[in-house]
């Protein structure tokens, strides 16, 4: 999950691989404040994002990595439609930091606006409008090239 | 054609860590000095007993305040005590007052009625 969650944000293995350790040497560092575990999920959520996030602003060019650089998806992540799978996640990287793991939250995670907003430490009403906001975005970037349609889905 | 959600949900699925990152995380794990407990962590001893020094902090908040309750009650309940101790001596002055001036009108009223000779 946390290295999953830093991969998505940088599009970079070696990042994703320093962000995890951080996050998971902090746990350790932390053991005594861990309730249960989903106290624990939720924690490392929270930590997670805010490293990713707090990384990409102070070195916006180790922010991510271009998808030409990318490495080749290996045999456990092959998608129906890599094509399409490379081009959704080219246009999430490009993203705002804040909207970027909004996505990730939602959509890796499958959590809920209340959860991601307290994950966040933002009030719903952004999470939400971060999320109409970025689906806008990625539908007007993806319709043009013809990937999705205007018809299908919210 | 998919839609926008279902995409994203297969673009951003959660991807496997590397199979070097646990042994990545105990050797940075290991190489960390041992934490010295800090006056913040002795202190905080105190209350590390596993939840039970806050359930019994919460009991006895939770004491407090029925406490409070009960003696907030109890002070209620001898103030209205004491209104209607109050209430009853005053209906009893009233009685008292009106048998006492049935009985004054039946004594003087006679005399009145008696033109002095």
């Amino acid at each position: 999950m946390v290295f999953s969650i830093a991969y998505h944000f940088f599009h970079d293995p070696t990042t994703a691989e320093d962000v995890s350790q951080d996050v998971y040497l902090r746990l350790y560092q932390n053991l005594a404040a861990i309730l249960s575990p989903e106290h624990m999920f939720q924690w490392l959520r929270q930590v997670t994002s805010r490293r990713c996030i707090d990384l990409a602003r102070r070195n916006p060019a180790r922010a991510l990595v271009s998808l030409e650089d990318a490495p080749e998806p290996t045999a456990d992540e092959m998608d129906s439609d890599p094509l399409l799978a490379r081009k959704v996640r080219r246009v999430v990287a490009a993203l705002p930091e804040d909207a970027r793991m909004v996505l990730i939250l939602r959509y890796q995670e499958d959590l809920a606006l209340e959860e991601i907003a307290e994950i966040l430490e933002i009030p719903i009403n952004t999470v939400k409008s971060r999320l109409q906001r970025s689906l806008a975005h990625l539908r007007d970037r993806l319709e043009s090239v013809g990937e999705i349609s205007r018809h299908a889905g919210p | 054609m998919p839609d926008l959600e279902s995409q994203l949900r297969s673009a951003l699925k959660r991807k496997c860590a590397p199979e070097n990152l646990a042994d990545d995380v105990m050797a940075r794990i290991s190489s960390q000095p041992a934490l010295k407990p800090g006056w913040w962590s002795r202190a905080g001893r105190l209350v590390r007993v596993p939840r039970m020094a806050w359930a019994m902090a919460g009991a006895l908040a939770l004491a407090l305040i029925v406490g409070g309750i009960v003696a907030h009650h109890r002070a209620e309940l001898d103030r209205s005590r004491g209104e209607a101790a109050k209430a009853q001596l005053k209906e009893a002055l009233r009685i008292a007052s009106t048998k006492l001036n049935g009985t004054w009108k039946k004594a003087v009223e006679p005399v009145r009625r008696t033109p002095p000779s």
